[in-house]
């Protein structure tokens, strides 16, 4: 046993592995660093009342003294914003990721639109696009949920105390948000590590890339299975990692009720 | 304002993906000729060569890339090395230095081979290549040049069973996902299990997930039999003979309409001559697959 | 001159019309009752005030300032109306504590806030918060509850939640303090203590506005008393005349089904 662990084979293995890993890591990381404040930003958006043509229409109404008929009401209540944002939700939750990712990464280029830079980095690069835009977009909805699920009644009393609204949002509702978002936070944040996945589609050479690399053949070594599923190990422990990280996280938020 | 500007931004990107997924099914490629005057392209921005010659751009960013997976002896590395040899991948250095450019490998996922090479992310295909009719209708190629059969790759203790088969009906047969040797199996009359390599198809015979595999002669000759990483594993048939079929021939892929297509051309022609490709393969144990005309 | 003014004041939920002609007054150091079922429009009123509902038509003044004029859109700003809104203290019905806060940290936290916006926080950063946390201490003090000052919302009682919002809203000193029936989410033996403290706050003569079902509670802190129904005022005036000996039919309706229940 201990043999097979010190063999050549088993440390080239685990050097790629490890190679692969990195990358898998380096996709997560910039994920969460974009998707986390990205998410926040498309939430406000998808509640935002701006009615930009419920002001000229009421105006109107009112000048000719008539009431409001089905058009204008249609009117009244478009709200642009709103309306892009839960447009791109829809669009982005409802189709596969790794359909997202495939389009990403060929389209621009044979469109001519623009160039990924070539290599591994060009790839990673899109891949990390795709999945911060993704991961906004199921961010957002989590981040929706938690500032609406904040009572009107704790936005009220900061309001009847004179504070702005940012103030409002700053002190009284994020707190209470973030508590709200934890739990659905990390179901996603699980999702997140293994779905790193699915770049592979457009070969970036993750750690699953890796485990399969050896059974076609990679340094010499081919036909070997057991690398693939190796790569489980990787998976469970980050996501460990992570499940206790977040657990402290939900703990330290347990002081308020 | 920043929050608009964003959320418009994502919405665009967004809008632009779906909308290209109609362009992305039914590319027809057309390349523009190059109707238009000398002056004029070279100044152009980088995003907007569709009638530049292709060995310019290949030359003004200074790098060739290769798109390959690993398929000894054509494109691997040795046990320990980090750098990809075989008698494919030396010859693409070679042409890289005829252009006087840098050589780049990028592994691929091969079903998007195609989008690979017209979305920029590589300059060519060099990797075994069948010249298939898929192939020769979506890329622009080369001369052929290495010959190539599909066989029968079956455990080596039921070698019996499988010799001098004329048909593969009732079979399992692993092939790769797009390849000739699907194309192979399925007129044979086998039911394929189409997987994302042709190394993988091996692990589905070794694993005894499918009966046999229909992969390159040339493949299986490097990864099957005593000494290699499928000892276990035998192969017989050429099954192009079986159907009737002539041989199947190599060549490089690239770009349709590409003017590298030329200019590979005469690189190898001149190779040929001045015997180069022949102790190339040789190195390999090519020498009775490889062209030489 | 009155401290508050109110006048023609309505309100429209889309076609339901909540607060029809609503005017009446109060002087400074009275206690004003609101009374009336459900669904009358007391709530509303009190939102009108404080400026989280906004009226269709009439005006708010304060000491003889607009601070409200459904007519003029200038009194509705959005950054105005924030520091209007310190005129009036609101308690609510279901306190509308922060849970995240200890209980000094409810009653200074807007203080804190407000305090920012003074040219000299900067240079007396400290001293400002500790007068700050000071008088925190000194308004829970009055409120009983000391040695709560460092418990959370979800560690106290209801009766005592509802004292720290009390004091949250007395931190900033308004000039009229409004409640929104702020004995209804207690259970029946927490109510007393509440409402000692707020009849100790009218015995100290702080202007008051009080929504209640409380009626003998009303009739003894109230130097005023307005019963509403379907959104108008049916009856005004001293406390004793209006519960005891009501003029209209629909007051004493109110009243009788009250005293049933």
């Amino acid at each position: 046993m201990l043999e097979f662990f010190t063999s050549t084979t088993f440390q080239t293995v685990l050097s790629a592995l490890n190679s692969g890993f990195l990358k898998t890591l380096q996709l997560f990381f910039i994920t969460l660093i974009g998707a986390l404040p990205l998410g926040l930003i498309i939430s406000f958006g998808s509640m935002s009342r701006l009615a930009p043509l419920s002001r000229p229409v009421h105006w109107y109404l009112r000048r000719n003294k008539r009431e409001p008929g089905k058009i204008a009401k249609l009117l009244i209540a478009f709200q642009p914003i709103r309306l892009v944002c839960r447009l791109m939700v829809w669009i982005i939750r409802g189709t596969p990721l790794v359909l997202q990712i495939i389009a990403l990464f060929y389209v621009p280029g044979i469109q001519k639109w623009f160039n990924w830079p070539s290599g591994e980095a060009g790839r990673m690069m899109a891949v990390c696009v795709a999945f911060i835009i993704n991961y906004a977009c199921y961010f957002s909805e989590i981040y929706r949920g938690g500032i609406q699920g904040v009572p009107t009644g704790q936005r009220e009393a900061g309001q009847v105390l004179g504070m702005t609204k940012s103030q409002i949002f700053r002190h009284i509702t994020l707190v209470q948000m973030i508590k709200r978002i934890v739990p659905p936070m990390s179901n996603e944040i699980i999702t997140l590590v293994k779905d790193t996945s699915l770049a592979r589609v457009i070969a970036l050479q993750e750690v699953i890339w890796m485990g399969e690399s050896f059974m076609k053949g990679n340094s010499g070594i081919a036909g070997l299975t057991w690398p693939l599923f190796f790569t489980a190990i990787y998976y469970l422990v980050f996501s460990g990692v992570v499940t206790v990280l977040l657990g402290k996280l939900e703990q330290k938020l347990a002081f308020f009720q | 304002m920043m929050k608009r500007l964003k959320t418009i931004l994502a919405l665009v990107l967004a809008l632009a993906m779906t909308a290209s997924l109609a362009a992305c099914g039914g590319s027809d490629t057309t390349e523009e000729p190059a109707d238009d005057t000398a002056g004029q392209t070279t100044e152009e921005p980088a995003d907007n060569t569709g009638s530049e010659s292709d060995l310019a751009y290949v030359q003004d960013k200074g790098t060739l890339v290769v798109g390959i997976t690993y398929f000894a002896p054509l494109d691997y590395k040795e046990e320990g090395s980090d750098e990809w040899i075989g008698f494919d991948a030396d010859m693409a250095k070679a042409f890289a230095e005829s252009l006087g450019v840098n050589v780049e490998f990028q592994e691929i996922t091969w079903d998007y081979k195609v989008e690979e090479l017209n979305s920029r992310a590589i300059d060519c295909v060099w990797n075994g290549m069948t010249l298939s009719e898929d192939v020769l209708a979506a890329m622009g190629t080369s001369t052929p040049y290495c010959t190539n059969y599909q066989t029968l790759v079956y455990p080596a203790d039921k070698a019996a069973d499988f010799e001098g088969l004329t048909s593969l009906e009732g079979l399992n047969i692993a092939v790769e996902s797009g390849s000739a040797g699907e194309d192979a199996a399925e007129a044979l009359g086998a039911t394929t299990v189409p997987v994302q390599a042709q190394a993988n198809a091996l692990m589905e015979v070794s694993a005894g997930t499918s009966d046999a595999a229909v992969i390159d002669v040339l493949m299986a000759a490097e990864m099957t039999g005593e000494g290699t990483s499928y000892a276990d594993l035998a192969y017989s048939l050429n099954l192009n003979d079986t159907q009737g079929l002539p041989s199947e021939e190599y060549g490089v892929g690239f770009r349709q309409g590409s003017d590298l297509v030329d200019t590979f051309n005469s690189f190898w022609a001149e190779k040929v001559a001045d015997g180069t490709v022949l102790e190339t393969a040789t190195t390999y144990g090519l020498q009775d697959a490889v062209i030489l005309e | 001159m009155a401290i508050l003014e109110v006048q023609h004041i309505e309100k429209h939920f889309g076609a339901t019309k909540v607060l029809e002609d609503i005017s009446f007054s109060l002087e400074k150091g009275q206690a004003l009752s609101i009374i009336g079922s459900s669904g009358s429009g007391k709530t509303t009123l009190l939102r009108c005030l404080n400026f989280l509902e906004t009226p269709d038509s009439g005006t708010i003044c304060v000491q003889g300032e607009t601070l409200f004029d459904a007519a003029d859109p200038a009194t509705q700003r959005e950054n105005e109306v924030r520091r209007k809104r310190l005129h009036f203290g609101m308690v609510f019905q279901s306190f509308n504590l922060f849970p995240q806060y200890t209980a000094l940290k409810n009653v200074t936290l807007a203080k804190e806030l407000l305090s920012q916006e003074r040219p000299d926080f900067k240079a007396n950063k400290k001293a400002i918060l500790e007068e700050i946390q000071a008088e925190g201490r000194e308004l829970l003090g009055k409120m009983g509850l000391s040695d709560r000052a460092n418990h959370y919302p979800h560690q106290l009682s209801g009766g005592q939640q509802q004292r720290v919002a009390i004091a949250r809203a007395l931190a900033l000193h308004p000039d009229i303090l409004c409640f929104d029936e702020p004995t209804s989410a207690l259970d029946p033996e927490l109510t007393g203590e509440v409402l000692k403290v707020i009849r100790s706050l009218a015995e100290q003569r702080t202007t008051m506005i009080i929504v209640t079902h409380e009626m003998a509670f009303a009739r003894d802190v109230a130097d005023q008393v307005i019963f509403m129904d379907g959104g108008v005022i049916v009856e005004q005036g001293d406390p004793h005349q209006v519960i005891e000996h009501p003029r209209e039919e629909r007051t004493r309706q109110f009243l009788s089904r009250y005293a049933q229940n």
